[in-house]
């Protein structure tokens, strides 16, 4: 592994430095893409004279059978036949290993015309390597369209005033309380909405043999981004978490951020995860819940979009979502879920003349009014104000999407950190999990993310 | 002369082809990964040279020293587990009849089978709610000893060593057979006559025979260990908290969760020193043996 991983960066950086070449020579050769040698260069059955076909190329992850990533492709091919004079090259990835690829050829300055980026440190890594351009003027021509995004849906996008660098096709809700309604009644527990209630919860769940809490947590973003972002920014209002993100005036070792961590730990101490809770994905924590082993589950809207895939409608029916409890004392919005506009279809920053045009009309093809109310009813969460038919979606979504229409919205912790303190989180409560100290694990997120942030 | 000449030119030129792929596609990255961790480089953007810094860093951090301490965990119970056990079975079963033939592929079953399927396999058997490890603990009425295998950080290294260990017998199993079968007859004959017997014989004619073999084998099992990869990230991604975390995985996820490509080069380039320090000290050790 250790020699194709060299070899692997070895071909990258070998690419990169043929790019750079070739770069500095075809200038005039506007957004074509140096990666195709694809056979139709040599005349189009001699009748493509007049007019060149404008290649274009797209990566996503919308690479699986759910029914979200299904509708995208859907648009994808409906643009596809809807413009015939645009060659499309629609690569889809699997979401594993996304990421990885797009940073080997970004790293290469060989991005493809268009590709799904992610909100946060994704994104804006990418911005400040200058490898992406404002889409701007397309929101400008369509302000109707603009307008009925819901508030915040472009802020991760704003990376300069006015300047709109893509337009999310989702948004990420991630923090949703999912619980059993049957075993809450069967052992006669409140739904928690504050502190208390969820320990007193917990502790009868465990009586009973019952885990209160299903967790997947072996990827180990999952506790970060669907517990500890709610549970801190109760404790901790969301003012404090953007300073500290940033380094002004707050720090990760600041007492209200070792207490929600604290909080964490009360969870963990009471037992409120099954065992082994970091070896098992999420995936494998979903099934656990849904076939009635645990009472609760806390979790993103995909969990929707899996359960409407694998599981029936009965054993949807006794589950409901609200959010999580409040927080004694706590400075932000109790009725709040972490979450955020999700990703979208950013620009290439080499990409010009016609195939940029293509590109814009792609982009309003993936993100605009239609494709907005498709996704939502494909049991997945949109930053759009549309309605849905109710028919065509499952009723826990039905459920959520309505949820989440009633409360705030407060950023998702690994979306706001850099990758590096994110990381550190994402290891600490898994620390904290095994027999860590709230305040060594603010620490170490707080060291990640000075040394990230300070140049 | 000549014609000697002539075919060593051959052979150069026959092997160039081959040997140019080599260099540039391992050779020269080793090289440029070294170069590539003297920067400060996120992968996109421009890189900062920062002289030995990564390198110090890397000296400093536990959790590189963590991650090679787990990687010798792993050398270590490779070379007790695969050898052994692989020469052990290479002598029972070196007659070619169809149990002894059966036997020999299904140990060398889980070599053909991919890693992350061998990963997922055994993700089920220590699965901590309805993992058979822990059904087969409680049958045998040894609940105590029932543990989340992976995420416990006492026993996770040894649960992940396991499964590498039993997917990776299978090739030395069948070198070592190999070798067996070239020890020629009349070794046999003559180690017969002048009486040597089982475990005599094993020692004084078997092994000294093989050792060149068992030498080649040593050192693959030391390198294939320190490359260990990708049956961890499956398994555990090196989690919990970095626990279970390889070499190759800290550089991994430096590299591309982190971005810090350059961090993640000068990681792989201590991968690099620390492997050939290692192969090195075991030439030394087992070459001296050989002489005794």
């Amino acid at each position: 592994m250790k020699k194709s991983q060299a070899s692997r960066v070895g071909v990258t950086l070998a690419l990169a430095s043929m790019m750079l070449a070739a770069c500095g020579g075809n200038n005039e050769g506007g957004g074509a893409n140096g990666n195709a040698p694809a056979p139709e260069a040599s005349g189009n059955n001699g009748n493509g004279a007049k007019q060149e076909k404008v290649k274009l190329t797209l990566w996503h992850n919308f690479a699986g059978d759910d029914l979200r990533a299904k509708t995208v492709r859907s648009f994808i091919d409906q643009f596809k036949q809807d413009n015939p004079d645009v060659e499309l090259d629609a690569q889809a990835i699997p979401p594993d290993g996304y990421r990885q690829r797009l940073a080997t050829v970004a790293a290469a300055n060989e991005m493809p015309d268009l590709s799904f980026v992610y909100a946060g440190s994704h994104s804006t890594e990418l911005y400040k390597a200058g490898l992406l351009q404002p889409i701007t003027e397309l929101t400008d021509a369509n302000p109707e369209w603009k307008g009925k995004f819901l508030p915040g849906a472009f802020d991760p996008y704003t990376f300069e005033p006015n300047q709109i660098y893509t337009a999310p096709l989702g948004m990420s809700a991630t923090s949703i309380l999912y619980y059993n309604t049957s075993l809450f009644e069967k052992y006669s527990v409140k739904v928690p909405t504050t502190w208390d209630e969820m320990l007193a919860a917990i502790k009868t769940f465990n009586d009973h043999g019952i885990t209160p809490i299903a967790l997947g947590n072996k990827a180990p973003w999952v506790a970060q981004s669907t517990i500890i972002g709610s549970l801190a920014d109760r404790v901790t209002g969301t003012e404090w978490f953007k300073n500290a993100a940033a380094q002004k005036d707050a720090k990760f070792t600041d007492p209200q951020f070792v207490e929600a961590l604290g909080y964490f730990k009360q969870l963990v101490d009471n037992k409120a995860f099954q065992e082994g809770a970091n070896s098992i994905d999420n995936t494998q924590a979903e099934q656990y819940f849904i076939q009635g082993n645990a009472a609760m589950m806390v979790s993103g809207a995909w969990t929707l979009t899996n359960l409407a895939a694998a599981a029936s409608e009965e054993q949807m029916k006794p589950i409901d979502v609200t959010v999580l409890p409040a927080i004694p004392g706590g400075k932000g919005d109790a009725n709040s879920i972490t979450g955020g506009a999700g990703g979208g279809l950013a620009l290439s920053s080499r990409t010009t003349g016609a195939a940029k045009e293509a590109a814009l009309k792609l982009i309003y093809t993936l993100s605009g009014p239609e494709a907005q109310k498709a996704i939502a009813e494909s049991n997945s969460m949109v930053m759009y104000d549309t309605e849905i038919d109710q028919s065509k979606v499952t009723s826990l979504y039905y459920k959520a999407f309505n949820l989440v229409k009633k409360t705030g919205i407060t950023p998702v912790y690994d979306a706001i950190l850099s990758a590096e303190g994110a990381e550190a989180l994402n290891n600490g409560l898994q620390e904290l999990m095994m027999d860590g100290k709230p305040e060594d694990v603010a620490q170490k997120v707080q060291d990640a993310q000075a040394r990230s942030v300070t140049p | 002369m000549a014609p000697a000449v002539r075919s060593r030119g051959f052979i150069a030129l026959a092997l160039l082809p081959a040997l140019l792929l080599f260099l540039v596609f391992v050779i020269v990255p080793i090289f440029w990964s070294a170069y590539y961790g003297l920067f400060d480089w996120k992968g996109l953007g421009s890189a900062k040279f920062i002289g030995l810094g990564n390198y110090e860093e890397i000296l400093q951090d536990e959790i590189f020293w963590r991650a090679l301490k787990n990687n010798l965990i792993l050398v270590a119970s490779s070379i007790a587990g695969q050898i052994p056990i692989a020469l052990l079975l290479a002598l029972l079963l070196l007659r070619n009849t169809l149990f002894s033939r059966f036997i020999r592929s299904a140990v060398f079953m889980p070599m053909v089978l991919s890693t992350v399927v061998v990963g997922l396999i055994w993700g089920y058997i220590y699965h901590p709610q309805f993992g058979l490890a822990n059904a087969v603990l409680e049958w045998l009425g040894l609940e105590s000893w029932t543990r989340a295998w992976l995420s416990d950080p006492k026993v996770n290294m040894l649960a992940v060593s396991i499964p590498i260990n039993w997917s990776n017998v299978g090739p030395y199993l069948i070198i070592f057979i190999a070798a067996l079968q070239n020890i020629s007859s009349e070794i046999d004959d003559a180690a017969k006559i002048d009486g040597a017997v089982g475990w005599r014989k094993l020692i004084s004619v078997t092994l000294p025979m093989i050792w060149g073999t068992v030498v080649v084998s040593l050192v693959l099992c030391i390198s294939g260990s320190l490359k260990a990869f990708d049956h961890v990230i499956v398994m555990t991604g090196g989690g919990p908290a970095q626990s279970t975390e390889l070499l190759a995985t800290y550089m991994y996820n430096n590299t591309f969760d982190v971005y810090r490509y350059g961090y993640g080069s000068a990681v792989s380039t201590m991968i690099i020193v620390i492997s050939a320090l290692l192969i090195g000290l075991q030439y030394a050790l087992t070459g001296r043996k050989k002489e005794g």
